[in-house]
């Protein structure tokens, strides 16, 4: 238990290191990878709960999700490589304000929600991934839909806004 | 006892792979070749690019033996030969894989190479087109086994091999497996007399070696997972259980060595237009056809 817990702060901490990294970096490559190592360690922290299945499925997720975000990077930044050394924080009042706002928040909930008694055994990995199926499949599964057409959603509207339309190309080449 | 055994199975493939390598793409069959250059690329000094983004580019090449080390880590030689029985094993190959693309990456961005960075970032389009049908073709065997765990994968095809069972999956996910191990004609990252070695191009000396080795290993790696996942593992007569999954996983790999040797190396557009519009629909029939046999099979022995 006291291991766990180890690994637990160990990872958490790693997490948020990266986390921070995101926002000191210069380069965008670096930005994104340091995203996947945080959202990688989030996954430790669930293999150090004993969530194998989850653990597992958000290291695996992260690697393909940030994919799938250096791609729309390519599409909509200016300096995709970021070789020009681009600054990776605006609106700095604003999110400086939402930071400490959400933080707090967090907080409060971490400290102030009845949480109950820890358990004092997982169930096995097989078990758990039986409930997971089922939760799924019954209790979460309007929330899961809802959710994969929504970013299913966004992805076709960010991509049409990314492609060209023919006559905008046609207005350039005219220009030209 | 059974980790060192699995590496020394790991090496003695990797080493294999490279002899098979050399042999199919020069035509000279030269056993001790992989040695020797080895040792050669040993003894050579590896240099480091001007402005490198040093801890990508040293991370790279380690980072892409690892993730191959790890996805083999749950692929059973034989009963009990195996470093970790996950009860998730089936998904943990692909986590474990997905971080090719990460390393290929970092390989291609850290040495600030115009030719690393296109093979790198070739290599991420790549996964966006053979991520999702190796996901797929794996839930299709997953659901026959009724069961993550590979060892429990391998003893459900003791009567009929998944190759048989579900063909359609066994070819996307072969196809899919090329990929990952960007063998021809999906060797976009590296693409020799193109890229000039892509994400390869500006490594040299030790880098390289653990390089190759790393993509030597990786092959093993994916050939293992299709002996595991697809041709019944260690199931067969009269040999011991190892000498089935081994002598399967070389069949593999020399096949897929072979295979890409007569086919010309696709185009990124129409690697990723396929992948979409015909591999990920069969891999979803794939699902849809296991399905409908497993309940028409399991309604038939109930009303039996």
């Amino acid at each position: 238990m006291i291991l766990q817990t180890a690994f637990m702060g160990l990872f958490g901490i790693a997490a948020i290191w990266f986390a921070v990294v995101v926002f000191r970096t210069h380069s965008m490559v670096r930005s994104a990878l340091a995203l996947l190592f945080s959202q990688a360690a989030l996954g430790a922290m669930f293999l150090a709960m004993q969530a194998e299945f989850l653990g597992v499925l958000q290291i695996m997720m992260m690697a393909t999700e940030m994919a799938i975000m250096a791609i729309f990077m390519v599409m909509f930044m200016m300096d995709p490589g970021g070789l020009g050394q681009m600054e990776m924080t605006h609106q700095k009042r604003l999110s400086q304000a939402a930071g400490v706002i959400g933080a707090f928040a967090a907080l409060g909930i971490a400290f102030l929600a009845g949480w109950g008694n820890p358990a004092a055994t997982a169930p096995g990995p097989q078990a758990q991934l039986r409930g997971l199926g089922l939760d799924l499949m019954e209790r979460s599964m309007l929330i899961f839909e809802t959710a994969g057409v929504t970013i299913l959603t966004a992805m076709v509207a960010a991509t049409a806004v990314a492609v060209a339309t023919r006559s905008a190309t046609k207005r350039k080449e005219d220009r030209e | 006892m059974t980790t060192v055994l699995i590496i020394l199975a790991l090496l003695v493939g990797a080493y294999l792979v490279a002899v098979l390598e050399g042999w199919v793409s020069t035509g000279r069959f030269r056993p001790a070749a992989p040695v020797l250059s080895g040792v050669a690329l040993l003894g050579r000094e590896s240099l480091v690019p001007r402005k490198p983004d040093r801890i990508f580019f040293e991370v790279g090449p380690v980072l892409l033996l690892v993730s191959a080390v790890l996805a083999a880590a749950v692929l059973p030689l034989s009963p009990g030969l195996i470093i970790t029985d996950l009860a998730t094993g089936a998904l943990f190959v692909n986590a474990a894989l997905a971080y090719v693309m990460v390393a290929l990456l970092m390989a291609g961005w850290g040495p600030d190479g115009a030719y690393a960075m296109v093979g790198g970032f070739r290599f991420l389009g790549q996964l966006v087109g053979y991520s999702m049908p190796i996901v797929m073709t794996i839930v299709g065997v997953a659901m026959r086994a009724e069961s993550l765990v590979t060892t429990q994968i391998v003893e459900s095809q003791a009567t009929l091999p998944n190759a048989v069972y579900q063909p359609v999956g066994f070819v996307v996910f072969f196809v899919a497996a090329m990929s990952v191990c960007f063998l021809p004609p999906f060797d976009l990252p590296t693409a020799p007399g193109e890229l000039a070695g892509g994400v390869t191009a500006e490594y040299t000396g030790w880098r390289l070696a653990v390089m190759r080795l790393a993509r030597a290993v990786l092959v093993v790696t994916l050939a293992a997972s299709v002996t595991v996942f697809y041709l019944g593992g260690w199931n067969g007569p009269v040999l011991p259980p190892w000498a089935w999954t081994a002598a399967k996983t070389l069949a593999v790999a020399a096949v897929m060595l072979v295979a890409g040797r007569h086919v010309p190396r696709l185009r990124e557009e129409h690697l990723l237009a396929w992948y979409w519009k015909i591999a990920i629909p069969l891999a979803l029939l794939n699902i849809l056809y296991v399905g409908i046999v497993l309940i028409a099979g399991s309604s038939s022995s109930m009303s039996m």
